[in-house]
């Protein structure tokens, strides 16, 4: 590039075909998933299928594995990829996400050469399978969650192949509004392909891919000088999914990050193998979460293309929840994802601690509420998502009930006016989960409260989401968020619609049974101890905490008027750090696993004191090291006061033999 | 303090006693700018005085003053204000309580859980607060459903404890939002009825009051917003009122609305939410008068200052309308000139990139420091200065305001770029030339979103350009975007005020009218549009507009079965089917969106009438007074790669018909229009000059 600003020129001309890309689909899409909810992406690609442009609007999830899935069409077809040829595909086990979320290619040329892909990633709302919507926790294996495209191409030198559409759309719930998918996705890659086309001629092809590749280089500088500015070694982080559906123990996810130099290996070795229900994602997906929370943590302002990614290195051992093959159900990506999204923040909130953030709610949090009408025939289905609240960080409360920021920003609920006129539902609450929050010196967000009474004779619910029983995380010292709940109040009864917490599958309703949405609030950073006894009290003025709360987690006492009462609150603060247990830390030869589960044999009296019994999630932690959770077995063959652990959660905890650990126990409930 | 008629200044002993003035004033975040016509002399008269923190009607009236006109002669005042935008950026407005249904007082917070405002991998993203604190944003047992029926009523609700908290916080507005209202606006009314007898004097709204339409995250959000800001704005406008009839304006005083027509002070008063656009709209409003006088109906209009750029897409003379808004982080569901703004201006800074890129702007050197060139202290590069640079600039003469560019500083600028980006040896006129381009892509960018995005292709539009840095940069993004036909206004700088001296009144009306096109009767949606064409005519009639001055729009949002975004369709009161509108729709959607579906039913969501009280559209006369050539000098400048030995006129001097080729540069008070190479340039009857792209190869 001799020419000075033609990179620049070039790049923000590249990111305006994603921008009017955005913009079509979003104007001409038939599906409320899109319309309101935002669920499709947008990016350009290279000939050989490296991602250069997409804009601030698109999706992590979508986006950063669709390389993946246009190098495996790339190898599919070879020379065989002509102009007017159009592209589908959504094989999790081929680089897709989930079924629903379909990819269309559409390949751009410039002197009878391919030199770029215009690439829509788009949520269909339904793609065949057992149940509506086709994502459902009770799906054993991937036939029941829909169609699965491989590499296919659907229209071939502009001839459209009609009988090809036909059979895939007349396999899905509502073909017509399939069909409109379709058409949206098509029309907006044409748009795109001609877009593209005068960029050609007005920069010269040669010009233009030269300027592509400049562009993923710098980016690609810059990820490497960043990686090259952090401390050499290993990091290690260790989480949960609480359950797969079919059965209700957890499964692990294991990382170690490496770094080197400016590269970054990350390897997913320990992770749980596949499972038999839907928590299961296809190779794609690893650099998702590395990607997405890589960006945050080292270089959130250049844009984002695949540069960024090149410094990274993956290891994911294939049978596993991240590397899942065929035919294991990929419905539940978005738990695994959040999963890994965890373990990437983990490690690397200890390779650059001034970036450390409270965790989220884990998981989609896909809600259905349906049934039939009252009064005319049909069934109705209210789609949900909510948000829950989003980690704190130095500095930095988090927010509430709100996308984080490793997502796209799309609506996550339906306005409560349009859920009264459209459905028989009634919304009698939609509020802040009081107390949600993960306490800390800055706390988590808060989560949702939101309860919808049915105003009709039968319906039913189904869940598919996580952290119900093993909540969001807090970092360097503060607690964990609140879990997510989603219940069911018949008259004054609260009913557990499912045996497994979160995965809930066509649970009767009856007429005026609330559903009750209660998500997750956001991990906390810091000691809520060392919070400024002043936000406390305006937290208790704003009705976001009680001052039961303030009182027992924040050690902060109020007077009558609400303000704060700086004597009794520093006797409170002293009673409640004396107060915390501690145990000292020895080696033993190897970790202790019950399945895929850490257990901590630790002192009977202790774990009695912290208010936990044996098969209790609890956690510890060292100072303001990352923390690791397990399950008390109890165990006083060492004495009163010390724990024996592996090797591996000496590494997980960052510590030594010898050291003094804090334990807790996991709140899932906040505290009235 | 300066005081021009035409372009020239004029002194004590020209002052005139004419009877007839028409005034449009608008105020800036650093000047206010004042235009009158003097309907008997037929020429305009100009003025630009500093603008006043926390006191815009002081501006005003110096604006007035400085004209040097008799007050009592003036026969119409239209304001553009931006009181209500800076008090919402400066969170400057009234403590604010809400009223709401019982279970509902965090949608304020909570909204559809979108930031709304950036944060993509942003760890650190802190959402903006609710405008209304959550410890005064109370509830009442009061419950309408969705059809209507009232559950509770408002009747037997004790609102002594609301009001006892409400004055313990000492609070000065209050939004009454109730979930449904929409359909049924009873318990809105009768909450406010209450809380009025209780709360004596201060400010009460509701959320139907301001919007009748489905959403209530958008429409509680508008209704506080309008709460927020009303108070102060009550104030402004009382004092301004006040001072002006002490100084004998006997004229009705306007302000601008968003909608780009003109408000009376009585629905200003209620309707705060319909002033975030009040200055620029103005322009846009000009742009369109002086096109139409220029005989281009479609056009982009191009507003360019010193720190932002405005753009406005004009179709057959028609500014779009946007009804879904946001300003900030708060949805604001009224309807408003589509305007798209972006950070660049004249003074917007450019910077290097930590991956060694180049970057123009959002950052501006704003007035102080000022670009570098300014000699005022400021060292960072700015559009300015490489215009500067690039010979396009006088380094010489004294720019109007007394103000005299260093070359050298501005080079040194651009040099101490050129280190950072690696390139130490870089030309810097080059480099300038270079940044030029990335700010004219971003502007282009920002003339997409308002056309290639609204279903508009721009090369089918003539671009306006104006505002203190338009005409220098229009021609550059014109031919980024294809377009071959620019126009730059006379008074390029004060096309804002022109638009506000010539504003007619609008009002928007909505039905939440709907159905498909198969099944509905054309004569109930004609009976529909009629119900709301009598409301908007007795509207009209009330502030003085008889049926002779009363024009109406009609538009149906349309959508097909299934779809959820709408496209708006004008509709015709002769037609006797629905099929011209579906025809219509099928036509747009296509070319919008690549395709049409029309095996598919499409549907009616709302329909929509704007009704236009037509203020009498004067004859102006933009007649020059200087003589002379027109041909000032020849001076070095850099175009397409090369410098170029460039003409420089004097718009003062050229008279209807005149004629040149670019490359040429067109100095003026208020803005300097820069002709690249290939435009070949008219001075049109009306004033404007009438730029086309000849590709001569």
């Amino acid at each position: 590039m001799d020419q000075l600003g033609l990179l620049e020129l070039i790049r923000e001309a590249l990111i305006a075909v994603v921008h009017e890309m955005r913009a079509n689909v979003i104007h001409s899409s038939y599906s409320s998933v899109i319309y309101e909810g935002h669920d499709f992406s947008c990016a350009l690609l290279t000939a050989d299928g490296r991602h250069v442009a997409q804009s601030d609007g698109d999706t992590p999830i979508h986006i950063i594995a669709v390389p993946y899935s246009t190098r495996v069409v790339i190898e599919t077809f070879e020379d065989d990829i002509h102009e007017g040829d159009v592209f589908l595909h959504n094989d999790p086990y081929t680089g897709g996400t989930h079924l629903n979320d379909i990819l269309m290619l559409h390949p751009v040329f410039s002197g009878g050469k391919l030199v770029l892909f215009a690439a829509i990633r788009y949520h269909w709302a339904d793609v065949g399978g057992m149940t509506a919507g086709s994502l459902s926790g009770q799906a054993r294996e991937i036939y029941q969650e829909g169609m699965r495209i491989t590499p296919t191409r659907i229209c071939e030198k502009g001839e459209m192949n009609e009988t090809f559409l036909r059979l895939l759309v007349e396999n899905m719930r509502l073909p017509a509004e399939r069909m409109g998918d379709f058409n949206a996705m098509h029309g907006t890659g044409r748009k795109a392909e001609e877009h593209v086309q005068r960029l050609l001629g007005r920069f010269g092809a040669d010009n233009l891919l030269e300027a592509v590749e400049e562009i993923l280089q710098r980016s690609e500088d810059v990820m490497r000088r960043r990686i090259r500015e952090l401390e050499d070694g290993d990091y290690y982080a260790e989480g949960y999914i609480e359950s797969d559906g079919v059965s209700s123990a957890p499964l692990v996810g294991r990382l170690k990050l490496t770094i080197e130099g400016e590269e970054m290996i990350a390897d997913f070795s320990g992770t749980s193998a596949q499972a038999a229900g839907p928590t299961n994602v296809g190779p794609s997906m690893t650099l998702t979460s590395l990607g997405a929370i890589t960006k945050a943590f080292l270089d959130p302002h250049t844009p984002i293309n695949h540069g960024s990614f090149e410094p990274i290195t993956i290891i994911a051992p294939e049978g596993t929840i991240v590397n899942a093959r065929h035919p294991a159900p990929c419905g539940g990506m978005v738990e695994v994802k959040a999963l890994m999204d965890t373990l990437v923040a983990t490690v690397l909130g200890q390779a650059v601690p001034e970036m450390k953030v409270g965790d989220l709610k884990g998981g989609a949090n896909h809600i259905y509420t349906t049934g039939r009408y009252p009064d005319r025939d049909g069934i109705f289905i209210l789609y949900e998502w909510p948000s829950g609240g989003t980690g704190a960080s130095d500095g930095v409360d988090g927010n509430n009930c709100v996308r984080q920021y490793n997502e796209g920003d799309f609506n996550s609920i339906h306005a409560i006016e349009v859920v009264e006129s459209q459905y028989p539902l009634r919304v009698e609450r939609s509020e802040l989960r009081v107390g949600s929050c993960g306490d800390g010196k800055f706390r988590g967000g808060l989560g949702l409260r939101r309860d919808l009474r049915l105003l009709t004779p039968s319906g039913a619910l189904s869940v598919l989401t996580d952290k119900c029983t093993i909540p969001p995380i807090g970092v360097h010292g503060a607690a964990n968020g609140a879990a997510n709940n989603f219940v069911v109040v018949r008259g004054d009864e609260i009913v557990q619609p499912s045996p497994i917490p979160g995965k809930v599958s066509g649970f009767p309703l009856r007429e005026g049974d609330i559903v009750r949405y209660e998500s997750a609030g956001g991990g906390g950073y810091g000691d809520p101890l060392e919070r400024d006894p002043r936000q406390v009290a305006r937290d208790v003025r704003l009705g976001y905490i009680t001052a039961h709360i303030a009182d027992i987690r924040y050690g902060v006492v109020l007077d009558g008027g609400g303000a704060v009462d700086d004597a009794a609150t520093s006797r409170r603060r002293k009673e409640l750090r004396d107060a915390r247990l501690h145990l000292t830390l020895e080696a033993a030869n190897e970790d202790h696993y019950a399945e895929d589960r850490r257990i901590f044999q630790m002192p009977s009296a202790i774990a009695k004191r912290a208010g936990a019994a044996e098969g209790d999630l609890v956690e510890i932690f060292a100072g303001t090291g990352p923390l690791v959770r397990g399950w008390v077995e109890l165990d006083d063959s060492n004495g009163e006061s010390a724990m024996r652990i592996g090797p591996d959660a000496f590494h997980l905890l960052a510590a030594v033999p010898g050291d003094s650990v804090e334990i807790r126990p996991v709140c899932r409930e906040p505290l009235a | 303090m300066s005081r021009t008629v035409g372009l020239s200044v004029v002194g004590e002993e020209d002052r005139v006693t004419v009877q007839n003035y028409l005034v449009g004033i608008d105020v800036g975040g650093t000047f206010t700018d004042v235009l009158c016509y003097d309907l008997a002399e037929e020429r305009f008269l100009s003025a630009k005085v500093p603008s006043l923190p926390g006191e815009q009607w002081r501006g005003v009236l110096d604006a007035l003053e400085a004209l040097g006109i008799k007050h009592g002669a003036i026969v119409a005042f239209v304001h553009g204000t931006t009181i209500a935008t800076n008090a919402l950026l400066e969170r400057k407005g009234a403590k604010t309580g809400l009223v709401t249904t019982e279970g509902f007082r965090d949608v304020l917070e909570i909204g559809k859980c979108r930031r709304l405002i950036g944060g993509l991998f942003n760890i650190k993203f802190v959402r903006p607060a609710p405008l209304v604190s959550r410890d005064i944003r109370l509830e009442v047992p009061e419950r309408i459903t969705a059809d209507g029926e009232i559950l509770r009523p408002v009747a037997g609700i004790d609102f002594s404890e609301v009001v006892e908290k409400f004055n313990a916080e000492e609070v000065e507005a209050v939004a009454v939002c109730f979930l449904n209202s929409y359909v049924n606006e009873e318990n809105e009314r009768a909450a406010e009825a209450a809380l009025s007898k209780l709360m004596n004097g201060t400010h009460i709204c509701t959320s139907s009051g301001v919007v009748r339409e489905r959403g209530e995250f958008e429409r509680f959000s508008t209704a506080v917003l309008n709460a927020y800001l009303t108070p102060n704005f009550i104030d402004y406008l009382d004092t301004l009122a006040n001072e002006l009839e002490g100084r004998g304006v006997s004229a009705p005083v306007n302000i601008m609305g968003s909608n780009g027509g003109a408000m009376t002070l009585e629905k200003a008063r209620e309707f705060v939410a319909n002033t975030f656009l009040s200055g620029p709209v103005g322009g846009v409003s000009g742009a369109v008068r002086v096109s139409e006088l220029a005989d281009q109906h479609n056009v982009i209009t191009f507003d360019m200052g010193g720190t932002s750029t405005d753009v406005a897409l004009v179709s057959d003379l028609s500014p779009r309308i946007s009804h879904a808004n946001q300003i900030d982080a708060y949805p604001l569901q009224v309807p408003q000139l589509d305007m798209h703004s972006i950070g660049a201006g004249g003074g917007s800074i450019i910077w290097v990139r930590p991956d060694g890129t180049l970057e123009v702007g959002p950052q501006s050197a704003g007035a102080v420091p000022g670009p570098a060139c300014y000699q005022r202290g400021g060292t960072d590069p700015t559009i300015s200065d490489a215009n500067l640079l690039m010979g396009r600039l006088p380094t010489e003469r004294k720019l109007s305001g007394g103000l005299v560019l260093s070359y050298e500083l501005a080079k040194k600028a651009f040099e101490d770029v050129a280190e950072k980006l690696g390139a130490a040896d870089a030309d810097p006129v080059r480099l300038a030339d270079s940044v030029l381009r990335i700010a004219v892509a971003k502007m282009a960018g920002a003339v997409r979103e308002v056309s290639v995005h609204r279903g508009y292709d721009p090369r089918d539009f003539t671009m306006v350009g104006f505002g203190g840095a338009g005409p220098m940069h229009v021609f550059l993004v014109a031919e980024e975007l294809g377009i071959t036909n620019v126009i730059v206004p006379r008074f390029p700088g004060h096309l804002s005020a022109l638009g506000q001296l010539l504003a007619d009144q609008r009002r928007d009306y909505a039905d939440p009218f709907k159905g498909r096109l198969r099944e509905i009767d054309p004569n109930e949606l004609r009976d529909r549009f009629e119900a709301l064409r009598k409301t908007g005519a007795s509207e009209l009639d009330g502030n003085g507009f008889g049926p002779d001055r009363q024009e109406f729009e009609y538009v149906c949002d349309i959508r097909y079965v299934g779809q959820s975004f709408t496209l708006r369709i004008p509709w015709r009161p002769d037609w006797t089917s629905n099929e011209p509108l579906r025809d219509a729709f099928n036509e747009r959607h296509e070319r919008t969106f690549g395709y049409a579906d029309e095996e598919n039913d499409a549907e009616i969501t709302t329909i929509r009438l704007t009704a236009t009280g037509v203020v009498d559209k004067t004859e102006l006369s933009f007649e020059p007074e200087s003589t002379g050539d027109p041909l000032l000098e020849k001076r070095r400048a850099w175009f397409n790669g090369e410098w170029i030995d460039c003409p420089i006129y004097d718009r003062a001097c050229m008279r209807s018909g005149y004629e040149f080729a670019g490359p040429g540069i067109v100095e003026e008070a208020g803005g300097t229009s820069i002709v690249p190479p290939g435009w070949h340039v008219r001075l049109h009857d009306s004033g404007a000059l009438v730029c086309e792209y000849r590709d001569e190869g």
